[in-house]
């Protein structure tokens, strides 16, 4: 329609003048666009300048992806703010850059790291863990090069560590004056002065308590530290690691080991078959997938979580679905008080879904849930519901139902103002029943309605994390699991978090990627399928 | 008329062919469903004001009717508890949940209402790309990403604190992204329903887009801004997985996470002082819920779900 006007005259800064719209007079002068222009190009230029030093540093230190992720994203972000052809993109330029920097890359960045080995043990690129290692110092042993005499300074505590300094005597006879974090300074030999510079030279027992504090204290400047050795020796710290990037060797040098690097394996090992500290996160390849499928102690209970995650999200649908649209049905003709009713039905959807989960759990307590102890009180007997896997899967479903099935009664009450009351009559003229006017009308009609929102609820369920935490933290264990342990209410995303999150346990980064990366694509055919119910892709060729 | 027939037709359900067609039938049957539902509806909920009030706290001694209560102070003996428990920040927690979710809610307002705006409006090569693109990113809830996303709070916090781990900035920043394709699409089904006409007029009376936007259309869309702010509100004071993530220090726990956290350790004898907790912060979202019901269906049918 006017699409086309509306077009032209977006389509650039000065052409909304020029294409027709507002005449001359608001029309700005060209000295002032320029500058306008020189402005914002300065500004971009500022900002570009800046995410370009940062970017850099985080593809120096080994995270190359997300700082050349971010380079992109800004440079992209200022062409569409530089050319006026993208004008109306700028617009939408903050929610861009959040999207394609917390949501696009995040998709893809999992994709990278299920092919890692990224977990405990590996959570640095390789230059981190060299120089987290390389702050490690040691006193070598035998090395003795200073006398040492303690000095504090005037008026502070005696366990004011701070207020500390070293008088350091060398084999020549030279001494020195070693406060912390500053570099050495030369004092005239001799015995060592009762003051000096505001500090008071401690002897005797206030010597010997100072050692307590100082002992394992870095003194003088912090590149070429001083520390205590013995009772009168003191000594220059050593780098303990040291890595020979010429032959890929970390070296060890308090003990002499060399741990070559082995950069399949993203370890520092020694001939011996120990390891340096810190290992490295390195490209392994399908490793996480192939122990996902082919691990039989992985297996067993992934095809449990697989099949109950399915089963869950079917029933969840399905029965709050059925009982949604049941009271929907009910609640369709008029009756006093129906909005009171309603108001009443929806609280369980309205109340935070954390706090009804938790009261379901409360309430389902074994020993003195109200459920229970009722049960117990009417009949003897009262189901095992967190103890044995069938009840908790029942105690889910039901929990779900009571959260869920306000939602679809809202929906359906909408959907089914919306048949036409012609239909029915039609219908009855041609002597059809109710019960055949609901399954052949009502309910086909109200599926092409509620359809794509009944698979929208189903990938909801799939990935409901709340309720399964919440409810049993995915217990009961199954048996033969540990570390982390994986229960028979767990589904894929609490499994998923319980390898990458789970407190104990070691945090598997890349393994718990692979298993997102199986649910994406999962998510992903669903959404097709979703996709082929409502139209929705065509509809944008056509309606926009 | 079209109700008597929908009844009809759910009578003939409820009546599975069979019994008589006498409308008292219908209407014992209907009566008895609502009666059922709404026992099994608001059950929990009467059973937690009462927990809430019992002044013993624990789930042991907990009576229907709170017994030998003497005093105002002791039917609020789980309120002060909760209060005065060092452990329990609860005012932290509820704090850090509306400040979260407020900053959320306004951000993606404004945020996607703009880029909604120009979406409905221009015509621009790429447009079409762009529309697909995020509805196709939308459909993968972003917690499947949840590894990423800590990994990259990780790195990035680093060398900037505002957003690293266990800060509200990071958090804020995920939300943010997270809702961002949907509320975009969301708003832009609205926007594209306001005639063009009443822009084109403005701009040809020499208003300037932005003018066109801030003092014609968003008057105009106020309806779905709402029901996009109550959406986001709701979701982002709901959400526990991100939070549980990325937020580690009890201090700067969300609700959900710090309740989440105080169940998990002696919830039999603190059963009162939760139930006191639960009742302070469903209540006012059950009464905005309560009183927007006729926006909020809107929004949910429109395609975003809680359930």
């Amino acid at each position: 329609m006017s699409a086309s006007s509306l077009a032209s005259a977006s389509a650039g800064g000065k052409s909304a003048g020029a294409g027709g719209s507002p005449p001359a007079p608001s029309a700005p002068p060209a000295s002032v666009s320029t500058l306008n222009y020189l402005v914002r190009l300065l500004l971009l230029g500022v900002i570009n300048a800046g995410v370009l030093v940062f970017g850099v540093t985080l593809i120096n230190d080994g995270n190359a992806f997300l700082g050349g992720t971010i380079i992109l994203t800004t440079l992209l972000l200022s062409v569409v703010l530089l050319r006026n052809a993208l004008k109306p993109m700028r617009w939408m330029v903050p929610s861009l850059a959040l999207i394609a920097l917390l949501v696009v890359y995040p998709m893809f960045y999992t994709l990278y790291v299920s092919f890692t080995n990224y977990s405990d043990g590996h959570r640095h690129t390789k230059n981190e863990a060299l120089a987290m290692m390389a702050a490690e110092k040691f006193l070598p042993e035998g090395a003795v090069s200073y006398e040492w005499n303690v000095y504090r300074r005037e008026g502070a505590a005696e366990d004011d560590a701070s207020a500390y300094a070293l008088l350091l005597t060398d084999e020549a006879g030279g001494s020195f004056f070693a406060a912390q974090n500053t570099a050495l300074e030369t004092v005239s030999a001799g015995d060592p002065p009762e003051a000096f510079s505001g500090y008071l030279l401690l002897s005797g027992g206030d010597r010997f308590r100072a050692l307590q504090v100082i002992q394992a204290m870095q003194f003088g400047p912090a590149d070429a530290p001083i520390g205590i050795q013995s009772r009168s020796a003191a000594g220059e710290f050593q780098q303990r690691w040291v890595f020979d990037a010429a032959r890929d060797v970390l070296m060890d040098r308090e003990t002499g080991a060399e741990y070559p690097a082995d950069n399949a394996a993203g370890e520092f090992r020694a001939a011996s078959g120990g390891t340096a500290p810190l290992g490295f996160w390195v490209p392994t390849g399908f490793e996480n997938y192939s122990r996902l499928f082919t691990s039989p102690v992985l297996r067993g209970p992934l095809v449990q979580v697989f099949g109950w995650t399915v089963m869950f999200a079917f029933f969840s649908v399905v029965t709050s679905f059925a009982l949604g649209l049941g009271m929907a049905l009910v609640m369709n003709k008029p009756f006093p008080g129906i909005r009171i009713v309603r108001s009443l039905l929806i609280i369980p959807y309205a109340i935070p879904g954390m706090i009804s989960i938790l009261i379901w759990r409360g309430m389902l307590n074994l020993n003195v849930g109200v459920i229970n102890t009722t049960l117990e009180n009417l009949f003897g007997w009262a189901p095992p519901w967190s103890v044995d896997p069938a009840w908790a899967k029942i105690a889910i479903i039901m929990v779900n139902l009571w959260l869920t099935y306000p939602y679809f009664m809202l929906i359906c009450s909408g959907a089914l103002q919306a048949i036409p009351t012609s239909i029915y009559e039609a219908a009855e003229v041609d002597g059809a029943t109710a019960w055949e006017k609901f399954w052949k009308l009502t309910l086909p009609l109200l599926l092409v309605a509620v359809g794509p929102l009944l698979v929208a609820s189903f990938t909801y369920n799939f990935n409901n994390y709340l309720l399964i935490e919440a409810m049993f933290q995915g217990g009961p264990p199954i048996p033969g699991t540990s570390a982390p342990p994986v229960g028979y209410t767990d589904n894929l995303i609490s499994y998923t978090f319980r390898y990458a999150f789970a407190a104990g346990g070691t945090r598997d980064y890349g393994f718990a990627s692979a298993i997102a990366v199986v649910i994406f694509l999962i998510v992903g055919a669903l959404t097709l399928f979703q996709f082929r119910f409502t139209k929705r892709l065509e509809e944008i060729g056509e309606n926009v | 008329m079209s109700e008597n027939t929908a009844a009809a037709v759910s009578l003939g359900t409820a009546r599975r062919g069979g019994v008589s067609r006498s409308p008292s039938v219908g209407t014992i049957f209907r009566v008895v469903f609502i009666l059922i539902a709404l026992t099994f509806s608001l059950f929990p909920v009467v059973w937690i004001i009462s927990a809430a009030f019992n002044p013993s706290g624990s789930m042991v001694n907990q009576t229907f009717i709170p017994q030998n209560v003497e005093s105002l102070d002791e039917l609020l003996t789980n309120f002060n508890r909760l209060f005065n428990d060092p452990t329990v920040p609860f005012w932290s927690w509820m704090f850090n949940s509306l400040a979260v979710s407020g900053i959320t809610t306004v951000l993606t307002v404004a945020m996607a209402a703009v880029s909604a705006y120009s979406f409905s409006r221009f015509r621009f090569s790429g447009r079409r790309a762009l529309l697909v693109t995020t509805l196709l990113i939308q459909v993968f809830p972003n917690i499947l990403a949840m590894v990423a996303i800590y990994l990259m709070l990780l790195q990035i916090g680093r060398y900037i604190p505002f957003f690293a781990l266990n800060t509200h900035g990071g958090l804020i920043l995920v939300y943010l992204a997270g809702g961002m394709g949907v509320n975009v699409w969301l708003m832009k089904g609205f926007f594209d329903t306001v005639p063009r006409d009443i822009d084109e007029s403005a701009l040809v009376d020499g208003a300037t887009h932005w003018q066109t936007f801030r003092l014609l259309i968003v008057p105009l869309v106020t309806p779905v801004l709402a029901v996009v702010s109550i959406l986001v509100f709701v979701g982002t004071l709901n959400e526990f997985l991100l939070a549980r993530i990325i937020l580690t220090d009890r201090e700067k726990w969300t609700l959900m996470v710090g309740l989440f956290n105080f169940v998990s350790a002696e919830f039999t004898n603190d059963w009162g002082v939760f139930a006191a907790g639960s009742l302070i912060a469903a209540t006012p979202v059950v009464l905005l819920y309560i009183s927007l019901q006729r926006y909020i269906v809107g929004g949910l049918t429109a395609g975003a779900v809680k359930g």
